[in-house]
């Protein structure tokens, strides 16, 4: 079954990236043709494509007559947005000073040891992305790790191994 | 209104920068992110000053603060030196060997510390200078890339632009000398991308790239532009000149 999964997730990844450019033309329908809905749209695209594809961006920047340098600024600014396609389940670790103290970095070492990836990367099969992040806002749960938009308190090594096989675990085993 | 400089009474405007009024009066501030074509940055923080106000003192950005008050200014306390050697020390710790901070490191008595990882090759403060005459030629063709550590000036995606003309603004405005534009065989490389140098028709120099030459030409709606050098331009000028004068002589 994992097998058919990846495939089927690659599969939709290059589509998505080659052909499906009408979601961005109607986000850009949806949002007045101000600056200000800039950062709305961007997050909006990648929410959608789970990262900031190309044509998306010069698409964007036609519908506002700005540069790219300027958008790309942007995209490389902040960190809920990126220019590289993220997994389907987006790991959150957070790494702030609470998460910090009570040993987010075993978690972090974890993860590189479950899924081969360290913080900024995706694995190959395009399933797990993983980034740290500055406090969540719930230090009294520390270590916090979020996944997509679900959230685990009192992280540990061994819990961490079973949220992630209830994700479906490393397809490359 | 009037403000005391380093002892020194200057005329200021209300709203009027301090570094403003400071050069107007010969008063040195030194600066790194400051052109008075291009104002307003206040990345670099070289230009701090006390300002005392109401028997208080504060530190700040004189290139970007407006006079409000008639205030007293002082541009080199101890306070102040011991601010901008730590600027400086930060500097060259991110520049090691970049010649304007070595400079800079001299002047301030600043030893560069070792506790920092450095980049010898990195050659840029991150003053955004380059960024805004790019902006202000409204090619756009650079901006800054990612956010803290990580932080730099490139194209997008560091491709060769669609907007770059190669005319080297941002080199000339650096006060590092960071941007390196290598001009070779009639060839000008920068930015990752290359570029065709034009040869002045009368020196023979080469003296611009031809995107470059269209461009301002395109700008100033100039039909037939004849492809000259700034130096020829100036003695074309002046003889044309000559000739107006010598046939009203006659
Ligand atoms: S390249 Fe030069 S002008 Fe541009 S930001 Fe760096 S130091 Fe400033
Ligand atoms: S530090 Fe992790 S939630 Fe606050
Ligand atoms: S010159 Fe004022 S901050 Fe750089």
């Amino acid at each position: 079954m994992d097998d058919e999964r990846k495939v089927s997730v690659k599969k939709m990844s290059d589509e998505k990236i080659t052909t499906d450019i009408s979601f961005t033309k109607e986000i850009l329908t949806k949002y007045p043709k101000e600056q200000r809905y800039l950062l709305a749209i961007l997050q909006d695209i990648q929410r959608h494509y789970k990262f900031l594809p190309r044509k998306s961006l010069s698409m964007v920047q036609e519908y506002f007559d700005i540069p790219l340098s300027r958008l790309y600024s942007m995209a490389t600014f902040y960190k809920a947005l990126s220019l590289k396609p993220k997994g389907e389940y987006v790991i959150k670790i957070c790494d702030g000073t609470a998460c910090h103290l009570r040993g987010s970095n075993i978690i972090i070492d974890e993860i590189k040891k479950l899924l081969d990836i360290v913080p900024g990367d995706t694995t190959r099969d395009g399933r797990f992305s993983l980034e740290t992040v500055n406090c969540l806002g719930s230090c009294a749960a520390a270590p916090v790790v979020v996944i997509n938009d679900r959230f685990f308190g009192k992280v540990t090594p061994s819990k961490l191994k079973e949220i992630i096989e209830e994700y479906g675990g490393n397809g490359d085993e | 209104m009037q403000i005391v400089i380093d002892g020194k009474t200057c005329d200021a405007k209300r709203g009027e920068f301090l570094l403003d009024i400071a050069k107007r009066n010969g008063i040195d501030i030194p600066t790194l992110c400051h052109l008075d074509a291009l104002p307003g940055e206040g990345n670099c923080r070289m230009c701090i000053v006390e300002v005392l106000e109401r028997g208080r003192s504060r530190v700040v950005t004189s290139c970007i603060y407006p006079v409000k008050r008639p205030v007293e200014v002082l541009t080199n306390t101890p306070k102040i030196i011991k601010m901008r050697k730590t600027l400086v020390m930060l500097l060259a710790s991110r520049v090691p060997e970049n010649d304007m901070i070595y400079q800079l490191c001299e002047q301030y008595d600043v030893k560069p510390p070792m506790r920092f990882t450095k980049d010898p090759t990195e050659e840029c403060i991150l003053c955004r200078l380059c960024v805004r005459a790019c902006e202000e030629i409204k090619l756009n063709a650079i901006s800054t890339v990612n956010r803290g550590i990580t932080k730099k000036i490139s194209t997008p995606f560091d491709e060769p632009s669609d907007t770059c003309i190669g005319c080297g603004a941002c080199a000339y405005v650096c006060p590092t000398n960071a941007i390196k534009i290598h001009d070779k065989n009639g060839k000008r490389y920068m930015w990752n991308k290359s570029f065709e140098l034009l040869k002045c028709e009368k020196c023979g120099e080469y003296f611009t790239t031809r995107e470059n030459f269209e461009y301002v030409n395109k700008q100033l709606e100039c039909k037939e532009p004849k492809i000259l050098c700034d130096k020829c331009k100036k003695t074309q000028a002046q003889e044309n000149l000559r000739d107006i004068f010598s046939t009203y002589e006659m």
